[in-house]
């Protein structure tokens, strides 16, 4: 579990981007928690803090229940159970070639050979990617470099996998099979934590959220209470998820996902007599 | 995105060994640099002859990658064939300037010409190495000669940026000529200072976020390169 407790943080001082934090990242077994809030309203800087890259002005973070360690030794083990995954994929893939670049943090670790070439194998067969392993990076699209960047920090085998806004240019096929990726790691037991303000995403794969804005968190809870407040959602200059407005407005169930929305064999019926 | 590198992919030959066409690569040097004139020719015209096959490609972009180095080798040529002499007798077509004699001079005429060919062939040898090395290959061969690992991890870091830095400076180059930024030299002056300003910001924060990925993947100072060689 990953806690926060009341953390600050500015880059400047009279300048905080994040005020009086706390929460508890993986309470009462949630495995995908959401960060949502518009742009600018430090989701990438709470990141930073949680793998310690940014230290907080104030307040502590608690990783299973120990407080940061910012040694080398220490932000070394941390990063070995919270892996981070940034927005922009150029900046975080340094090979030319994929199947060198997934390996690269292994290297880091002094991994034994032989482990390495089978920790990425297995990795690049994990993300549907194995036929990429030998092409040079330039030549991959968007979504092909995000699952790359996404490889290259999966390999470590980190307990949390924290992704920075996952569908940031992304087409839609790219968006359907990043939703996918994020169901399959959360089926074998990786335990994430996105940010993103694409709420009918945010919606699909989350099972608990937290709402920013301007540095607080506004408001937090699961899929069922946490969008229920149009106006608020509104006002934070987010959006209610579809699937939560057709529930409030045509006063259909909620569902928690588009797919259990069209297996509803009694809404179907329904809908058929209508005509 | 640059062309050259799409042919060192996917040519005839992508699947020699580099260590082999390292090799050939320096035959060709070799045999450009050896004294005899014909054996130089015979090397230009096999070596134009193969890449063009290898890489199949059209004479015409061959001849286009080529004008990036015939103006400066025309230059040099020619710097080393004109000459001024007092004597007209130790120059081709002289004409009388100033007291002296200037033109081709009779000597240097065959010098130069052979200079020429020589760099020519040299050139053209190195075009077929790029036009049909993978870079991965050429890392490899560099790793096999035994090349400081500083270097390599250098060669590898170059390669991987400079295609994000050739898109950025064309990004903004485009964004610029759209807005006429181009229309007069003393804008196009003006607008290529805003853009080398621009590209030198972007570097200094892509850098930042290029050190928080490298913490987050345990980067410890060294990039091993080129691990498994298969």
């Amino acid at each position: 579990m990953i806690e926060l407790e009341h953390v600050d943080f500015s880059y400047e001082k009279n300048h905080p981007i994040l005020k009086d934090i706390s929460a508890k990242f993986g309470e009462n077994g949630s495995k995908v928690v959401g960060i949502i809030g518009p742009n600018g309203t430090g989701k990438s800087t709470l990141f930073l803090n949680l793998v310690g890259i940014l230290k907080p002005t104030s307040g502590k973070i608690l990783v299973d229940n120990q407080p940061i360690n910012y040694s080398k030794k220490g932000l070394n083990q941390l990063r070995q159970k919270v892996g981070i995954v940034f927005q922009n994929s150029d900046q975080q893939i340094f090979y030319s070639i994929v199947k060198d670049d997934v390996a690269f943090a292994l290297h880091n670790l002094d991994v034994p050979k032989d482990e390495i070439k089978q920790r990425v194998n297995t990795i690049l067969r994990e993300l549907d990617i194995s036929h990429l392993k030998d092409r040079p990076i330039q030549y991959l699209s968007g979504g092909q470099k995000k699952r790359v960047a996404i490889a290259g920090i999966l390999v470590l085998n980190s307990e949390w996998l924290l992704l920075d806004e996952p569908t940031a240019g992304l087409d839609p096929d790219g968006k359907r099979r990043m939703v996918e990726l994020i169901k399959h790691l959360i089926d074998r037991g990786q335990k994430v934590i996105l940010s993103s303000h694409d709420i009918d995403f945010m919606y699909e794969v989350c099972d608990y959220f937290y709402i920013l804005q301007a540095g607080h968190i506004v408001k937090s809870g699961q899929k069922e209470t946490v969008f229920d407040d149009e106006k608020a959602l509104l006002k934070n200059k987010l959006d209610q998820p579809w699937l939560v407005k057709i529930h409030q407005k045509l006063h259909l169930p909620l569902y928690a996902n588009e797919a259990e929305l069209f297996a509803d064999k009694t809404l179907q019926a329904k809908l058929a007599k209508l005509e | 995105m640059l062309v050259i590198d799409k042919y060192a992919y996917s040519n005839r030959i992508v699947k020699w060994s580099p260590k082999i066409k390292g090799l050939l690569w320096l035959l060709g040097i070799v045999l450009a640099f050896q004294p005899i004139i014909l054996i130089k020719i015979v090397v230009l015209a096999v070596v134009i002859w193969h890449t063009l096959y290898a890489t199949k490609m059209s004479v015409r972009v061959y001849l286009h990658w080529l004008y990036a180095v015939l103006p400066f080798l025309l230059l040099s040529v020619i710097g080393i064939v004109f000459t001024m002499s007092p004597k007209a007798s130790q120059i081709y077509y002289p004409i009388h300037l100033f007291g002296s004699y200037f033109g081709v001079s009779k000597v240097m005429l065959p010098r130069g010409l052979r200079l020429g060919v020589q760099v020519l062939t040299a050139v053209v040898c190195t075009y077929w190495f790029a036009l049909t090395t993978p870079f991965q290959q050429i890392i490899l061969m560099l790793k096999a000669v035994h090349m400081p690992a500083l270097m390599i991890e250098e060669t590898m870091l170059m390669y991987r940026f400079i295609f994000i830095f050739i898109e950025a400076c064309e990004q903004i180059y485009r964004a610029q000529k759209l807005r006429l930024g181009y229309r007069t030299f003393r804008l196009s002056i003006h607008s290529a200072g805003i853009l080398v300003k621009m590209l030198f910001q972007q570097v200094m924060t892509d850098y930042q976020q290029m050190v928080y990925a490298l913490d987050a993947k345990l980067y410890n100072g060294e990039f091993k390169v080129g691990e498994d060689d298969e």
